[in-house]
């Protein structure tokens, strides 16, 4: 297999010489802490998520798995909404070790804005303090709290939907598997934008773009180490850890999916969108060429990201019939 | 991970932002991006709305400081621009003079858009077949057509003439509908006058740079060289003069083409234009002895006569007055010819002024075929029977594509 990589969108291009100033391709382990401090991108205010008053911001503490401690959701409600709406239930990125339930909420706020919809964002607690299964099973409890609350949230059941990028994304999918298998909350669908899904970290897309882009292959090792220390690339890793080692994705619900073709995740989400299909169920694969992990976030004024924000939006109308 | 990193739009104009500012351009060049993407760079790091106007090649961008694209009004004298080449310019919206940031930002975009032009202008002949074809394409979505002509600089209420080439090709010509749009002059290369989409009408007749009205519908249209079949030209508009087209590599084009051309009317309507073209096309003639006739035709001008396309062709005998015809081409070798310049001239006189011959030798030459058809083409009824018979001969000569 050649490590030739494909070549980035030139616009991208542009805006990464710029982004990779603040954010290397590399991150390793002694890198988290510093990067947790330094709050690259500041977190959005309260005032930054009403967005002049288009959403009310809240706040529910809600029981965690079982014997964890209380989790806290991010409740953003579309002002003036008098029936119940759609709901989407945000996982956010970081590679398993950074952020918070305020981090890339901004995405959905802007989908909810085309097609109104109830945010909940979830905390979960973060590796390599907690490692797997505390961040996903964080993410489940609030998952079913939020579909056991829905009335209350102002949630139509039948139209809850969870979604996610990067880390967030391999979380969401790993909720959907958990949902299917354990009898859980009934989901819409699933957005995995450019999801982490495969621990074992050795896709060619993943040795093709090392050293390079945003969230390389050394990146990738240090965050799923992070969360599943040396089990990481082993025989025993569970699929609700890294979904990509699930032998079963039938029965998933409606999958949206989206990857850049220059990043490390390219070929582990195109072989999982392939496995759903190929298991009979649902899936709408989007490869942007020339992306970046995270091109539309980190570059929004490009035409290719302007692009892939939009493929969302129409996917969620299909969806949800708004 | 896009949680983690600074947005490009929370570029602050510190110390370091002009070398961002090149950095930022030289990369777009180095990734042969467009126009467009120069353009929303230069908008996003100066965090106004940008714009590049080229009238010459038909370009408007407009873009906002957030990437998105935006409807242009006239820009506004007092803003800060620069000049890009031969009459583009690229403009930030905001009144100047341009701080040491906005200088660089004018510099180095409008630097990246020359190059484009430059390269694209050298490299590319002036010609998108694919999107030609698809303006004409009936079979096509008018969505699809709309696009494909906005591609060629077309807006969708710019009158468009579709023209038919005897080898099969396809030109679009915008003009207006009362006016002449073939007139078309200029010399190959970058054309300091308001540019088009068009064909080249009369043109070039392999010897002279080529100097004929337009209207006279004689002479061939010239095809742009080498870039194949279906395609636009750029050339400047100025007087009544043909065009010579550039080609690729700038040598000069396949002359004299046979060319039917339509109607003129709205973009959507293009397909049927450019059917009335084809049809069009078959009323040409090579402009020999043997086939006289005009080598540039009108769908618009042929009146009634458009009808007959339908009813001679390959598949149908010719009228006894078309056998006629071809026993007098048989008969002498000026026949035709002699026959077409009356047909179409004012006056016998006219015809034989256009034939280069003395008036009596023409009154020779009529008795001799008086004998060969049997009728008298100096009556006006006779006149209008050899027309027609002229024409339907040509479309036996010339079956449907």
């Amino acid at each position: 297999m050649t490590t030739i990589p494909p070549p980035f969108d030139p616009e991208l291009a542009a805006a990464l010489d710029v982004i990779g100033e603040r954010l290397p391709p590399s991150l390793t382990a002694e890198m988290i802490q510093p990067m947790r401090d330094g709050a690259l991108l500041g977190d959005p205010t309260d005032e930054d998520l009403s967005r002049g008053g288009a959403f009310t911001v809240a706040r529910r503490m809600v029981p965690g798995p079982a014997g964890a401690p209380d989790i806290e959701l991010l409740v953003l409600t579309p002002a003036g909404a008098r029936t119940a709406l759609p709901g989407i239930y945000h996982t956010h990125g970081g590679g398993m070790i950074l952020g918070n339930n305020r981090s890339g909420v901004d995405g959905p706020q802007d989908w909810a804005t085309e097609v109104p919809a109830v945010i909940v964002s979830v905390e979960y607690r973060l590796a390599p303090e907690h490692p797997h299964p505390a961040p996903v099973e964080d993410c489940y409890a609030g998952l079913v709290w939020t579909a056991e609350h829905a009335a209350e949230l102002g949630i139509d059941p039948q139209r809850l939907i969870v979604a996610g990028g990067s880390a967030g994304g391999g979380l969401t999918a790993a909720l959907a598997l958990l949902a299917r298998d354990r009898g859980g909350p009934a989901l819409a669908g699933q957005m995995l934008l450019c999801p982490m899904i495969d621990d074992r970290n050795d896709t060619p897309s993943a040795v093709q773009m090392a050293g390079r882009g945003v969230w390389d292959r050394t990146s990738n090792e240090t965050g799923w180490t992070a969360l599943l220390g040396a089990d990481r690339g082993g025989p025993d890793v569970s699929p609700y850890a890294a979904p990509a080692r699930a032998t079963d994705l039938s029965g998933l619900p409606p999958a949206f999916i989206d990857v850049g073709s220059a990043e490390t995740f390219r070929d582990e989400d195109v072989t999982y969108a392939s496995r759903i299909w190929q298991a009979g169920g649902q899936a709408e694969l989007h490869v942007w060429a020339g992306g970046f992990h995270g091109f539309d976030g980190l570059a929004p004024q490009a035409a290719v990201s302007q692009e892939a924000r939009a493929a969302r939006v129409r996917w969620l109308r299909r969806l949800l019939g708004a | 991970m896009k949680d983690l990193a600074v947005r490009l739009a929370a570029l602050d104009p510190d110390a370091g932002a002009a070398l961002r500012v090149i950095a930022y351009f030289d990369r777009l060049t180095e990734g042969r991006a467009g126009l467009q993407a120069i353009v929303r760079g230069a908008a996003v790091l100066a965090g106004c709305p940008a714009r590049l106007a080229d009238d010459g090649r038909r370009i408007q961008l407009r873009v906002q400081p957030d990437g998105t694209d935006a409807t242009a009004r006239p820009p506004d004298p007092s803003w800060m621009s620069a000049a890009v080449a031969d009459g583009a310019v690229l403009w930030l919206e905001r009144p100047g003079p341009p701080g040491p940031v906005e200088a660089m930002i004018l510099e180095r975009a409008s630097g990246a858009a020359r190059a484009v032009l430059e390269r694209t202008r050298r490299l590319a002949p002036p010609t998108d077949p694919a999107s030609v074809e698809l303006t004409l394409d009936g079979t096509a979505p008018e969505a699809q057509r709309l696009a494909a002509a906005a591609r060629l600089g077309l807006e969708p209420t710019d009158p468009v003439r579709a023209i038919a080439l005897a080898d099969g090709a396809a030109l679009l010509l915008p003009g207006s509908a009362d006016g002449d749009p073939s007139v078309g002059a200029g010399s190959p290369g970058p054309s300091t006058g308001p540019a088009w989409i068009g064909a080249a009408l009369p043109a070039n007749d392999g010897r002279h740079g080529a100097a004929l009205p337009a209207n006279d519908g004689r002479h061939g249209a010239a095809l742009p060289a080498n870039d194949g079949r279906h395609g636009v030209v750029l050339p400047a508009n100025d007087e009544r003069h043909g065009v010579v087209l550039p080609g690729a590599d700038g040598r000069h084009a396949d002359p004299r083409q046979r060319a039917g051309i339509g109607p003129a009317g709205p973009v959507a309507a293009l397909p049927a234009s450019y059917a009335a073209a084809r049809t069009a096309l078959r009323f040409t003639a090579e402009g020999t002895e043997q086939d006289p006739g005009p080598r540039v035709v009108h769908a618009d001008r042929l009146g009634g006569l458009i009808l007959l396309a339908d009813a001679a062709g390959p598949g149908t005998e010719p009228v006894p007055d078309v056998r006629a015809l071809d026993r007098a081409a048989a008969s002498a070798p000026w026949a035709l010819a002699t026959l077409d310049a009356v047909a179409e001239a004012v006056s016998l006189r006219a015809a034989a002024t256009a034939l280069r011959l003395h008036h009596s030798t023409l009154q020779e030459r009529l008795t001799h075929t008086r004998r060969l058809l049997d009728w008298d083409i100096r009556e006006p009824q006779g006149r209008l029977r050899l027309q027609v018979a002229l024409a339907l001969r040509r479309l036996h000569r010339n079956p449907p594509q």
